[in-house]
């Protein structure tokens, strides 16, 4: 806003500058919701793209933090896999079991300097356990990355080896 | 006989000053106990604690000469009492370091949500306001996050052997000291987001019962309905030799429900808080909850809650 020059400042203008004022005065009043503070879901962090399940919807086994590159991931099971991973030290997960890591990149949070929160998902593995025809278990592994997520890999074993084994090893977070 | 109404006015006005003069003398006593252990901190971070908040939160009050005068001196007198109580930095220097840093944090998010200096304060002292400027220079003394102490692998360990034969078919019903009770399923609850906790070197999983689901999936989160439980878990960080931090042994888990009835007198809020693997109920009395209240009080108008729920809730099937 321009000031005026003082010697041309009529009523009129008076009364215009105070109605301004009041305004602002009354602006101030009806938005002083903090920013950081406001009402919003974090949308960074969704999970958009085409996932077979949405893992959000499962029960949490762990959780990890990449200080290197700053991200931070959880890992996800359905109910049999959770149920498993909650009572056993091994990892010889039953047919049926899905495990999901779900990798975010990290943001600062802006309601709590001090910590960091999910910001945009870097990828959404899972590991699939089934029953074989010979009646032994087989690993289907399926990675998704990007933005929105899409397929990118997608493997199948008799025996959990490099990523499979690394969701598969995680020891379940203590949660009594 | 009524009287002029002139000779009433001013009759009135005496009366208002002898009033005014009179009111002077009721002055609750404020004092400036010694400074026995001053919060430790470099100059250019104490020069703004010292400026914007040292009249409150301090033994070395400074009241300039129109917070003397009541009414005025009657308000800051309560505030000085009341922020004492809170905070003091008078007295935080026997702290371990550590837990000095922690009350900064506490301080920082203070000033960032715009609850400290309080507004109706810096309203009249517009010199206490923390600048941007200033609030980079309490934020760069924090923000090298101190590396990750490795926490105690073989606690984690011991816990870990403890829980895991019988964790899931605990069924403890203890009450939080304000009547909060123990949700034993929040384990089963869906994920609402996440935290790394760099400030204390804690991790969270920020859980939500099936109403905060179905109000996150909604876009109805302010205020929240009835009935949403959140729940926190924290675990310590536990750092590998590959970089990676994972959850290691479990500190606490803490609820917040929701019941505008039951709750009213904590902003609509039940707080409750469960310490340790024999989930030991935290606080020592009813009243314990101020402290949780006052935390979470400068996100109010976020209906007292900080979590910013992952968006996407309840979309696609669960198998
Ligand atoms: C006018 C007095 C006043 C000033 C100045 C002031 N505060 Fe406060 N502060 C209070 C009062 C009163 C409380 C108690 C809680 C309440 O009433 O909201 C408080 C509470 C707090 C709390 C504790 C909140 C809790 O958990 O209960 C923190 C942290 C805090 N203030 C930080 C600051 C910082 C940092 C500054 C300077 C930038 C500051 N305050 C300046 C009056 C003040």
């Amino acid at each position: 806003m321009s000031l005026m020059n003082k010697s041309k400042r009529s009523r009129t203008n008076r009364a215009a500058l105070l109605s301004a004022v009041f305004t602002l005065l009354l602006a101030g009043c009806a938005s002083d919701v903090n920013p950081r503070v406001a009402t919003r879901p974090n949308n960074d962090a969704a999970l958009t793209g085409d996932l077979p399940v949405n893992p959000l919807q499962w029960k949490v086994i762990t959780s990890a933090i990449d200080k290197q590159n700053s991200t931070m991931y959880t890992l996800f099971g359905n109910d049999v896999a959770v149920q498993y991973a909650r009572t056993h030290a091994q990892h010889d997960y039953p047919a049926g079991s899905t495990l999901s890591l779900v990798t975010w990149s990290q943001q600062e949070d802006p309601r709590w300097f001090g910590g960091n929160i999910p910001s945009a998902p870097k990828s959404v593995e899972f590991v699939a356990v089934a029953l074989g025809p010979d009646k032994k278990p087989t690993y289907v592994y399926q990675e998704f990355e990007g933005s929105p997520l899409k397929k990118t890999s997608s493997q199948e074993s008799t025996a959990p080896d490099g990523r499979s084994a690394y969701l598969v090893n995680q020891r379940a977070a203590v949660m009594p | 006989m009524a009287k002029p109404p002139l000779r009433s006015s001013v009759t009135f006005l005496i009366i208002l000053g002898v009033l005014f003069l009179g009111m002077q003398f009721l002055r609750p006593e404020l004092t400036n106990p010694p400074v026995k252990a001053d919060l430790q901190a470099p100059p250019e971070v104490k020069q703004i604690l010292r400026n914007s908040c040292y009249n409150c939160h301090s033994n070395e009050t400074r009241l300039p000469w129109y917070d003397k005068v009541v009414p005025a001196y009657w308000i800051v007198t309560s505030d000085v009492t009341t922020a004492r109580q809170h905070l003091n930095f008078s007295e935080l220097g026997s702290l371990p370091p550590a837990a000095q840093k922690a009350k900064l944090y506490e301080a920082v998010n203070q000033i960032q949500l715009g609850a400290m200096p309080l507004p109706a304060y810096t309203k009249v002292h517009p010199e206490a306001t923390v600048t941007e400027a200033q609030l980079k220079v309490l934020r760069d003394y924090l923000a090298p996050a101190s590396l990750t102490t490795p926490a105690e692998t073989a606690t984690a360990n011991e816990q870990y052997g403890k829980w895991l034969p019988n964790g899931t078919n605990l069924t403890q019903t203890h009450l939080s000291p304000n009547g909060v009770p123990f949700l034993p399923d929040y384990k089963n609850w869906k994920a609402i987001s996440s935290t790394d906790r760099f400030d204390n070197h804690t991790m969270r999983e920020i859980l939500g019962n099936d109403i905060a689901i179905k109000a996150i999936a909604e876009n109805h989160i302010n205020p929240w309905p009835d009935g949403t439980v959140l729940a926190k878990v924290t675990w310590f960080q536990q750092p590998d030799d590959k970089g990676f931090v994972h959850a290691g042994a479990f500190q606490q888990v803490e609820l917040m429900e929701r019941d505008s009835r039951k709750y009213a007198a904590t902003g609509n809020w039940g707080y409750g808080r469960w310490r340790g693997t024999e989930l030991k109920p935290y606080g020592n009395d009813a009243k314990f909850d101020a402290e949780c209240v006052g935390c979470h009080t400068p996100v109010k108008k976020n209906d007292y809650v900080y979590t910013m729920p992952i968006a996407g809730q309840g979309k696609g099937q669960s198998q």
